[in-house]
């Protein structure tokens, strides 16, 4: 697993002594580290790999650690210094948005185990809504949509009245919203499942199991959205 | 020890603060006024004037005098064409370059112009801190504060600006959060904030998390071309309407830019007379004999009625920062109003009906934000933990990919200092270069968006085409300006990477600009007292005027005033109004004199009638 490759110490470059991964200052000269080798976000944050979060802990975590690295604080400091404060407090920020949503937490898990979901929230931002196959879960769905939304088209194109194929797009919307509630459940189910292996040290196997579901579960939603964007979309298009 | 200050470099007026014992406070000149309109003038001999001297000028030599630069700030000259017919001043520039201020037979960039304004407070609060007695009272660094919503090149140009003017610029940091650390110090606020800021020609809108003394901005919106300016050109047009259509009752108007300039005047003397009455009159006199003369009333209702669609473009901003922040308007604890433009009476009620409360308005909206520059800067030079800012990127930064279209890299409302990576290969064996294009903007494709540089990455080494790893990244420090650097990662080669801002200036150009005394001629001594004499003497004529505006004038000229004592002050007044410009001191003082002794009964029969109104529960009318 990739998390058993990690490093686990850093090398202040200011008076060479070495430090723990997750250390922000060094231990023996006090100096703000530069990032060089570092943990990832739940490390940086001291927070285990869970994905069940105390929010409110988080955010004051996040703060703490702000008023320990922000550039703020560096201004009459070495040129260094200022550049460890600013890469530490970037690579926070970066951390703390990550971790906060609990979607972009799951993709980011996925990540750094080494099982990366493609079409994961950033790639679909980027590359626009992913056009991979439909998950054999949401096959029927995905073809009743197709047909109702073609119907609905062609019905706006001859002229009907917008309450008419308004109704239809909400209707069509129901058992969509259906399946999203029922892979949030699921998604609840297997995190709490995830978090209970990683607090009582659960086999590599039983780990890898559990990603690979949630992996799974990322594209099903990926899929979910893209159905109710296209929903969306119609609402949305001028006739 | 020289000293730090924090600076509002606004579209229409700019101050400058600093922090005396922990408390910030607004530096005034010797007249007392904090605000120093953000207006220059280029005389003949190259004279350089700012503020008030200047903005006489603009009813004189409107072509000679530049204001609102701040909207053209990072701009180029095809953004700005539009509203350039609203100016007296030249705009020009090449296609594709920064815009160009002409002024007389001078050309100067946006952030030549601000550097005068900068200058201008720079000096001011030197003589203050001379007058304090300090011994060292050199001003070289500051805090210059820039709306929320303005991207990577308005940044820039700003911070170019304070080199220009011989400033460190230690942080620029955006208005509504320096005025939620104004608004933060005496109370021990908690909770979430909307600050609802619109100025003069600008609109933010920034919600916070307070906790801890750490004011978190969770999203920002806004609108860098939304602001009082917006207001006075639609009054402006409402009154050349009028003009033009019944030419003949008005006399004397030939649409000069001076004229122009006076017509924008009294526009913007009734819009503050209606934040606090229910009507005032609209009175246009270009001071020239055989002028244009030109009296219009003008109600509270109807005024209302031609802002609507200006006040209601805040909203939608605001919907869009709240939806970002994910929450509902009721979530939001506090709502404060920054910029003189949340005087008006219908923006306060917007605000208030959206939000479901009323609105902070405590502090003085023209002040907030210098002051809360001044925080931040003893901040940065003292190292003081109990507060910190923690702002966010307000628009997503992106880089152009095949066919036109943005892949985003850092996403908006992103806490900074912030930073994203991207990696880049070869299209074609044993290319060394890569051309890269950055942009910032919410849109698809390239075209929808600002460009903010083009960089060439050189130094790849030859390999077949898609080997080469070039990985990119891209740094926005908390002054919210980007920089980046590459780096080959096969062979571990830092690369370099040429800037060409696509509307900024160059490191070069700004060396060049940089303000020194013996180019710009600025006034001297005498001149200097000149122009305080007329300061003094606009003040009493801004005063008499608005008396003469009052609804209730006509009745307290019947029922109070002696005979002949309106007659009286109407001849002082047009006297003042005729030596205003002269060159002779002596004579200016003694008009400014008579127009006070003439006009000193008038004040007390105001004042008294406003608090027999206040006595008996009625709303007190100003004075």
């Amino acid at each position: 697993m990739a998390s058993s490759t990690s490093p686990t110490l850093q090398v202040c470059r200011d008076c060479g002594g070495g430090a723990p991964v997750d250390a922000h200052f060094c231990p023996q000269c006090t100096k703000i580290l530069s990032l060089g080798r570092h943990g990832d976000y739940f490390q940086f944050l001291g927070l285990p790999r869970r994905l069940q979060l105390d929010a409110a802990d988080l955010e004051r975590r996040f703060r703490e650690l702000s008023r320990q690295f922000h550039p703020d604080y560096f201004y009459n400091a070495t040129a260094a210094e200022r550049r460890a404060s600013l890469e530490r407090s970037s690579y926070l920020n970066d951390a703390y948005r990550a971790l906060k949503n609990p979607v972009t937490r799951l993709e980011y898990l996925l990540r750094v185990e080494g099982m990366p979901a493609s079409g994961s929230t950033e790639t679909a931002e980027r590359e626009g809504f992913s056009r991979a196959a439909p998950p054999p879960a949401l096959l029927e769905e995905v073809f009743a949509l197709n047909e109702e939304l073609d119907e609905i088209r062609e019905a706006r194109a001859n002229g009907a009245p917008a309450k008419e194929w308004k109704g239809r797009l909400d209707a069509a919307r129901l058992p969509i919203e259906a399946k999203r509630d029922a892979h949030q459940a699921r998604v609840d189910e297997l995190s709490a499942k995830w978090d209970a292996l990683v607090d009582h040290g659960g086999s590599d196997a039983a780990k890898r199991d559990v990603l690979q579901a949630l992996r799974d579960r990322v594209l099903e939603r990926n899929y979910i959205n893209n159905l109710l964007a296209g929903i969306e979309r119609e609402l949305n298009t001028e006739s | 020890m020289s000293h730090v200050v924090g600076i509002d470099l606004g579209t229409t007026n700019s101050l400058v603060a600093y922090v005396k014992d922990g408390v910030p406070e607004v530096i005034r000149d010797r007249q007392g006024d904090a605000l120093l309109p953000s207006v220059v003038s280029v005389g003949d001999a190259g004279t350089i004037h700012v503020g008030r001297e200047a903005e006489r000028q603009l009813l004189t030599e409107a072509q000679h005098t530049a204001y609102s630069v701040k909207r053209f700030m990072g701009k180029g000259r095809e953004d700005v064409q539009h509203e350039a017919e609203h100016f007296p001043f030249r705009v020009s520039g090449e296609a594709g370059g920064v815009v160009r201020i002409g002024l007389g037979d001078k050309e100067y960039t946006p952030p030549e112009i601000s550097a005068f304004v900068l200058r201008e407070l720079k000096r001011r609060a030197e003589a203050f801190f001379a007058e304090q007695g300090e011994f060292d009272n050199e001003v070289d660094r500051a805090v210059i504060t820039v709306p929320a919503y303005f991207n990577d090149a308005q940044r820039t140009a700003t911070r170019d600006a304070g080199r220009i003017a011989g400033l460190e610029v230690l942080r620029i940091i955006n208005e509504p959060t320096a005025a939620s650390l104004a608004y933060g110090l005496d109370k021990k606020h908690s909770g979430l904030i909307a600050v609802y800021d619109l100025g003069g020609g600008t609109f933010d809108i920034s919600i916070l998390r307070v906790e801890d003394g750490v004011f978190q901005v969770l999203s920002t919106n806004g609108d860098t071309h939304l602001g009082g300016d917006d207001i006075d050109v639609l009054l402006i047009d409402k009154v050349l309407a009028e003009l033009g259509g019944g030419s003949s009752v008005v006399s004397g108007f030939s649409r000069t830019p001076e004229q122009l300039q006076a017509i924008r005047k009294a526009v913007i003397q009734a819009k503050w007379d209606l934040s606090a009455r229910d009507a005032t009159e609209i009175r246009i006199d270009d001071g020239r004999p055989e002028g244009l003369r030109y009296v219009q009333a003008i109600t509270r209702a109807e005024f209302e009625q031609l802002i609507a669609p200006v006040v209601e473009r805040t909203l939608g901003p605001v919907r869009q920062a709240l939806a970002d922040a994910a929450l509902q308007p009721s979530q939001i604890d506090e709502v404060v109003l920054v910029g003189g433009s949340t005087r008006i009476p219908m923006v306060r009620r917007k605000v208030e009906e959206l939000f479901g409360k009323t609105p902070h308005s405590d502090l003085n909206p023209d002040e907030v934000v210098a002051l809360g520059a001044a925080v931040q800067a003893g901040i940065l030079v003292t190292g003081n933990r109990e507060m910190l800012l923690l702002d966010v990127t307000p628009l997503s930064l992106g880089i152009e990919t095949m066919g036109g279209v943005v892949s985003k890299i850092i996403m908006r409302n992103s806490t900074i200092p912030a930073s994203g990576s991207e990696m880049f290969t070869t299209a074609v064996d044993n290319q060394t270069a890569v051309d890269i294009h950055v942009l910032q903007g919410e849109r698809e494709l390239v075209a929808d968006n600002r460009s903010l540089a083009r960089f060439k990455l050189r130094g790849i080494p030859p390999l077949p085409a898609g080997l080469a790893r070039v990985q990119v990244q891209f740094q926005i420090d908390a002054n919210g300006i980007l920089s980046v650097t590459a780096r080959e990662l096969r062979t571990d080669v830092e690369q370099t990477i040429e800037v060409k801002p696509s509307y900024g200036l160059t490191d070069d150009e700004v060396e060049r600009m940089l303000l020194d005394s013996f180019e710009h001629a600025e006034a001297d001594f005498e001149a200097r007292l000149l122009i305080e004499a007329r300061n003094e003497a606009d003040n009493v004529i801004q005063a008499t005027e608005k008396s003469l505006r009052n609804p209730d004038f006509a009745a307290i000229d019947k029922e109070e005033l002696a005979p002949g004592e309106r007659q009286k002050i109407e001849s002082v007044l047009a006297g003042l109004r005729m030596v205003l410009n002269s060159q002779d001191r002596e004579t200016i003082q003694k008009w400014t004199h008579a127009l006070n002794d003439a006009t000193r009964h008038l004040a007390e029969v105001m004042m008294n009638r406003s608090v027999k109104a206040a006595l008996s529960g009625k709303s007190v009318d100003d004075v």
